[in-house]
């Protein structure tokens, strides 16, 4: 019986020991080792004092190490939080102390970074992973050591409604808050997964998001339960879409999972046709819409090949989908987020937590066993993020608030509309920053599109934006009003349009519009 | 000035935001994060302006970026 994350591992361990379960730049690690690493690496951290539920901190550049380092965490009945190896060492260290991670894994290549983090005061009291170093004042266990521990399989009493890993972001205050996933609810997420995308253990999957951020765990879990290979991308290439394409050819990737820019990116700049991709049947794509007319030419680039959009907030894995079978030529519309995943109920409601008729704009509830169990620490935000419904008088029934918008359409489809609190008041008047974005994509120049509020210190907003435009196009932005002009009220066009060659991004690959916003504010603020 | 230079001077000050930072002609510009997706892009307009040389997207790829060293090497192609 499978409960346990970790168990997938132990299973295909046993049906195919020496089948690839992770490769990484050109080493690998079968099922069998996989096993037997993880395993020592979890009775190293036992012999260290873990406790269940205790929460490990994973800190290093992707490598075999990463599998390792989740599963021995996993199945020493810990919880493993990956930190971002490139965040600022403040950040880092806010996440360590905010959880209360005393253990944390890391390779020496990190020691630099490390000690920077350390500075910031953390609380460890021990690094796994790295040489001795006198600088970092705590005791060390290097990875030989570790692979020196036992590598039977150990018998400790977990449920799956154990915490398995604590993912943050950053909050809209800009505060970083821990989402807390059980087994249960990987698993959930995880298994539908396998199972909609027909995983089998001849499958290749890529690996391209970083392990904070939840796309990771679609790579790695929905892999294990299907004995497939995970193919974990170094961060250094996910940079350059001509490295991808030559990784996904020499690898034969079978499925790819990542946000929709990298996929831009790779059909824009990959050199695809220099490379043979026929190895590739799904491409799966989460985190952002996925702007239709990039969407159209990628599928024209790859006609056997099948295409999804996942959709769910981290707290909830994924929760709707759509296979996109066919985009209409006439249309930029964007794609639907599809429909609730299997053993998932949505509900959508209205302000008022009622349930709004078929066909009307509401904010979408989720409840299943896909849901987190909370946010780390925070007793009110978690409240405040579940919506409880009474059932017969006695029996409750949970639901996740997702603060998205959404609409059914005529086919039964869900189409997001945006933040809740991406609506903001200009003027007087209530506006959809994302609807304002979708008619700047919608003009035949504009690549990307990013649309942010600038307070004017009157309690109202000034709207601007930001494109990059298609490469080799003198774009005005006059032409870009006119555009939109005669899409939207004249309150929601931005009082500014730059025109930029990049965008700053999230270490997830989001458009950064926080970033863009602050910029803009600062450059008002220097120019009154 | 050399390109080396020019390039050392481009990343400290423009993507490090940094003048006086530490930074070694072989240093792994990607492990250490100092390059993301946009920094390189950056770059890669930066070497159109500045050397007038445009980087064709197949040559945009981690051998030739991931130091400054492995970068003026690929350049040399390209007469100064």
């Amino acid at each position: 019986m499978r409960y346990l994350l970790s168990h997938a591992v132990s299973e295909w361990a046993e049906r195919t020991p020496d089948n690839l379960a992770i490769r990484f730049s050109g080493q690998s690690l079968t099922y069998q080792e996989l096993e037997l690493k993880s395993n020592s690496l979890a009775h190293t951290l036992l012999e260290n004092g873990l406790q269940r539920g205790d929460r490990v901190g994973i800190f290093m550049n992707k490598g075999v190490e990463s599998a390792i380092a989740i599963y021995g965490i996993l199945k020493a009945g810990g919880a493993y939080v990956p930190l971002d190896p490139f965040a600022p060492a403040s950040r880092v260290a806010f996440v360590i102390r905010d959880c209360g991670i005393q253990q944390l894994i890391s390779k020496d290549a990190k020691l630099g970074a490390l000690k920077d983090v350390l500075a910031e005061g953390t609380g460890l009291k021990i690094i796994l992973g790295v040489s001795h170093d006198e600088e970092l004042g705590l005791p060390t266990i290097q990875w030989e050591e570790i692979y020196r521990f036992p590598t039977n399989p150990l018998h400790l009493n977990l449920t799956e409604q154990d915490l398995a890993y604590i993912l943050y972001t950053s909050g809209s205050t800009g505060v970083p808050k821990g989402i807390m996933h059980t087994h249960r609810s990987g698993l959930s997420f995880a298994e539908w997964a396998a199972a909609t995308y027909n995983l089998t253990n001849q499958d290749r999957l890529s690996n391209h998001a970083p392990l904070h951020f939840d796309l990771s765990t679609l790579d790695f879990f929905a892999g294990a339960i299907a004995g497939a290979c995970t193919v974990v991308i170094p961060e250094a290439l996910t940079k350059f879409p001509a490295n991808l394409a030559r990784l996904i050819q020499d690898e034969r990737i079978t499925v790819w999972y990542s946000v929709p820019f990298a996929l831009i990116q790779l059909m824009q700049r990959g050199n695809l046709a220099a490379h043979d991709l026929s190895s590739l049947r799904w491409i799966l794509f989460a985190g952002e819409v996925f702007p239709t007319k990039h969407l159209r030419a990628l599928m024209q680039m790859f006609p056997n090949v099948r295409f999804s959009n996942l959709y769910g907030p981290t707290e909830t894995n994924v929760c709707t989908y759509y296979h996109v079978d066919e985009l209409p030529e006439d249309t930029d519309e964007t794609i639907p987020i599809g429909k609730a995943c299997e053993n998932i109920e949505d509900l959508v409601v209205d302000l008022d937590d009622k349930p709004v008729s078929f066909g009307e704009v509401g904010e979408l509830l989720i409840r299943g066993g896909v849901v987190m169990k909370g946010y780390w620490g925070q007793a009110e935000k978690t409240a405040a993020g579940f919506f409880r419904r009474l059932q017969f008088d006695y029996f409750e029934d949970v639901f996740y608030r997702t603060g998205d918008l959404v609409q059914l359409d005529e086919q039964g489809y869900y189409r997001y509309l945006g933040r809740k609190d991406r609506q903001i008041k200009t003027r007087g008047y209530r506006v959809e920053l994302d609807e304002i974005e979708v008619a700047l994509l919608s003009h035949a120049g504009v690549d990307e599109a990013a649309v942010y509020p600038i307070p004017d210190g009157n309690g109202s907003n000034l709207i601007e934006a930001a494109i990059i435009a298609k490469e080799g196009l003198n774009l005005e932005e006059a032409d870009l009003v006119e555009h939109i002009g005669k899409r939207l009220p004249s309150y929601a066009i931005p009082v500014r349009i730059e025109i930029l060659i990049t965008f700053p991004r999230t270490s997830t690959g989001k458009i950064n519009r926080r970033e863009l916003q602050a910029l803009a504010v600062a450059r008002s603020e220097s120019q009154p | 000035m050399d390109r080396k230079t020019i390039l050392m001077d481009y990343i400290k000050n423009e993507i490090m935001r940094n003048r006086n930072a530490r930074l070694a002609e072989d240093e792994d510009l990607l492990g250490t994060g100092i390059l993301d997706s946009l920094a390189i892009l950056q770059m890669v307009a930066f070497i159109d302006e500045q050397f007038g040389i445009e980087v064709p997207d197949q040559d945009v790829v981690y051998e030739n970026f991931n130091s400054v060293q492995a970068l003026t090497e690929y350049l040399k192609q390209y007469p100064g």
